[in-house]
């Protein structure tokens, strides 16, 4: 994937809104066939940096390119290999979905009326197509914002906090589509979003956005791992003269009895002695650790350096503030 | 090109909401109200026949004529008087009585200071903040075509709808006119091109058109300042993004533009605004400017160049201007 070609790139985009800047020096590559996630609080500067990647705000300084087209420079061009949803997927009330992408259509080069039952059916619409959007649900609007996305056959698709207002299920079936999209037709695309479980069920590669600057980015396993610092699991019997010994390497955080974890068959009958001790211990010094609790007769079943949850790593780089 | 595709896009847009109902049902409510009022007004003043009053007029104009002591300018007059009661009596129709055709040609007169420009007003407002208010603006502009483009695409389509507002009111009249009035009298001769220069009748532009030629020309007047005042209303509806204050602001300046002449006719700097201008079928007619100085081709200039402007103003805003709403 790695050597995908690159459909979306911003270098450098700032953006200033009198003297502060919403958007500063943000960077990132998409490449063909991957889903890249955006992830950052609600005025992080998501919207902004959207909204210079659609052209619809000029950044103050750098630059946006799609399939290698400069937005400021080749607007048109660029903007025909780019379906996108801003903010919210607004299309036309009074009309019916089948008018509304038949209005789209017409502003595209090649014209695309042939494929809005096609793509009515892939997003699952065909029964409403003739509806007018009024009537729809904000999943339906937001599957018909989809449909208009993908009416010029894009190679970039941007949408922005695709999972608004949508109930579990709304958001399970936006996922798949997007899946889909990027595995079948190579599509790039970018998703944005506050939510740090969509991206992270949805994304191969995040960026963080906080205060208008990206923090970190890089593959969610990446991430994941970065933060995974010195934290060890250590399943012990007895875990509380486990937790006893480990706490002279570093802080224990918890200790809980194994029963209540997942029964895998291992020192069952032994009842809460069993247990798994989580501490921060400094990696050098877990082999010692380890020495220490065998030497006191203490029986280790598992040792593991778990990889944190995105939403650790975001509040680690964030410094504690929630998403 | 794409472009017919773009304006066919505008004009779904109008045809599909409310609005363009709304503008046909008070045209056709309006006009009739107009002719209903009239003729109940009119049935009162018929005492004596019509017919005789006629001959009798006719026949002193004569007189007149074969005493040949007129100067020439009041002979023409004399003898264009003559033709015109003449026509009307040959086509049993009352020379003092209004006919469709007359109504019609009046009803421009009488919408192009206001009802036209309100029409055209509710069209233009909405065309770029209701984008803006339902956010389809961000769809809008970020299609592959530029911002200037679909802009034309909308002036274009809002001159469009002017136009088929201004030729549909003219139908409206007609008929009703026609039906309360009469059918005929198009080719009915008419006196046209008074010039009020000063305080002197200047009697050498006026000449005799049949009625048809001159309602062509003043719905073509009104026509003409109804599109100014729309292409004033697409600035302010760039400007403001939003439908009701846009359309407050171009209700205050027309509603401004009746009441200055009246008020203080004496500023005479007011005949450059360009709502003292939109009565230009008046100023062609005849009818005494309210303010000194005022001609149908001044007039004419100076509301090309406020919707030459504003045309100008909306396009540099809309292309230059952040989308952030």
């Amino acid at each position: 994937m790695a050597s995908a070609e690159i459909v979306l790139s911003a270098e450098n985009l700032t953006k200033r809104f009198g003297d502060r800047e919403a958007v500063s020096d943000v960077s990132f590559d998409v490449r063909a066939g991957e889903v890249f996630g955006f992830l950052g609080p609600n005025g992080a500067g998501k919207t902004t940096t959207i909204r210079m990647l659609v052209g619809l705000a000029r950044p103050d300084r750098g630059s946006v390119r799609i399939r290698g087209l400069d937005v400021a420079r080749h607007f048109t061009q660029a903007m025909a290999h780019v379906g996108a949803i801003v903010e919210s997927p607004d299309l036309y009330r009074y009309l019916t979905g089948r008018e509304n992408l038949e209005h789209f259509a017409r502003m595209l080069p090649a014209g695309a009326g042939g494929r809005i039952d096609e793509l009515g059916a892939m997003v699952a619409l065909s029964e409403r197509l003739d509806d007018k959007v009024s009537t729809y649900s904000l999943g339906m609007r937001q599957r018909l914002g989809i449909a208009q996305a993908l009416l010029g056959e894009p190679d970039v698709l941007i949408l922005d906090e695709p999972a608004n207002g949508l109930d579990p299920a709304g958001i399970r079936e936006i996922r798949q589509l997007v899946r889909r999209l990027a595995a079948e037709r190579g599509i790039g695309v970018f998703i944005s979003s506050h939510l740090l479980s969509e991206i992270e069920q949805t994304c191969d590669r995040v960026a963080i956005i906080h205060r208008g600057r990206t923090l970190a980015a890089g593959s969610v396993r990446e991430l994941s791992a970065r933060s995974a610092s010195d934290r060890v699991r250590v399943r012990a019997r007895p875990a509380a003269r486990a937790a006893e010994t480990l706490s002279a390497f570093g802080a224990v955080e918890t200790t809980t009895p194994f029963a209540s974890l997942v029964d895998d068959g291992v020192g069952d009958g032994d009842g809460p002695a069993d247990g798994v001790v989580t501490a921060r211990i400094p990696p050098d010094r877990v082999p010692e650790a380890l020495r220490a609790l065998l030497s006191q007769g203490i029986e280790v079943f598992t040792v593991e350096r778990p990889s944190s949850t995105l939403e650790e790593v975001f509040l680690e780089i964030t410094g504690g503030e929630t998403v | 090109m794409r472009f017919p595709g773009l304006v066919e896009n505008e004009l779904l847009k109008f045809a599909k909401q409310r609005r363009f109902r709304v503008v046909v049902l008070i045209l056709v409510a309006l006009i009739g109200l107009i002719v209903f009022a009239q003729s109940r007004a009119r049935e009162r003043f018929q005492e004596k026949d019509w017919r005789v009053e006629t001959q009798e007029r006719m026949a002193r104009i004569q007189n007149w004529l074969r005493d040949g002591r007129m100067p020439a300018s009041s002979r023409r007059w004399a003898r264009f008087e003559l033709g015109r009661l003449q026509y009307h009596l040959e086509r049993d129709m009352d020379p003092e009585a209004v006919s469709g055709p007359l109504f019609a040609r009046g009803f421009a007169n009488a919408s192009s200071y206001l009802l036209l420009p309100l029409l055209a007003i509710v069209f233009a407002s909405d065309v770029v903040s209701a984008e803006f208010q339902q956010g389809t603006i961000k769809l809008l502009l970020t299609r592959p075509v530029g911002r200037a483009r679909v802009l034309a695409s909308k002036l274009v389509a809002q001159s469009l709808a002017i136009t088929l507002t201004v030729v549909f009111g003219g139908i409206v009249a007609y008929l009703f006119g026609g039906l309360a009035y009469g059918w005929v009298g198009w080719d009915a001769p008419i006196l046209t091109g008074f010039r009020v220069g000063g305080d002197v009748f200047d009697p050498s532009t006026v000449r005799a058109v049949p009625l048809w030629q001159d309602t062509i020309l003043v719905y073509g007047l009104a026509w003409f300042a109804t599109l100014c005042v729309g292409a004033i209303a697409l600035l302010t509806s760039v400007l403001l993004r939003s439908t009701a204050a846009s359309m407050g602001t171009m209700l205050a300046a027309l509603i401004a533009g009746t009441i200055l002449p009246r008020l203080a006719s004496q500023w005479e700097a007011q005949k450059f605004l360009f709502v003292t201008n939109l009565p230009l079928p008046d100023y062609y007619s005849g009818s005494p400017p309210p303010i000194p100085g005022l001609t149908v081709d001044l007039g004419a200039a100076v509301l090309a160049a406020w919707a030459a402007a504003a045309v100008l103003a909306a396009f540099i805003v809309f292309i230059r201007r952040d989308v952030l709403a």
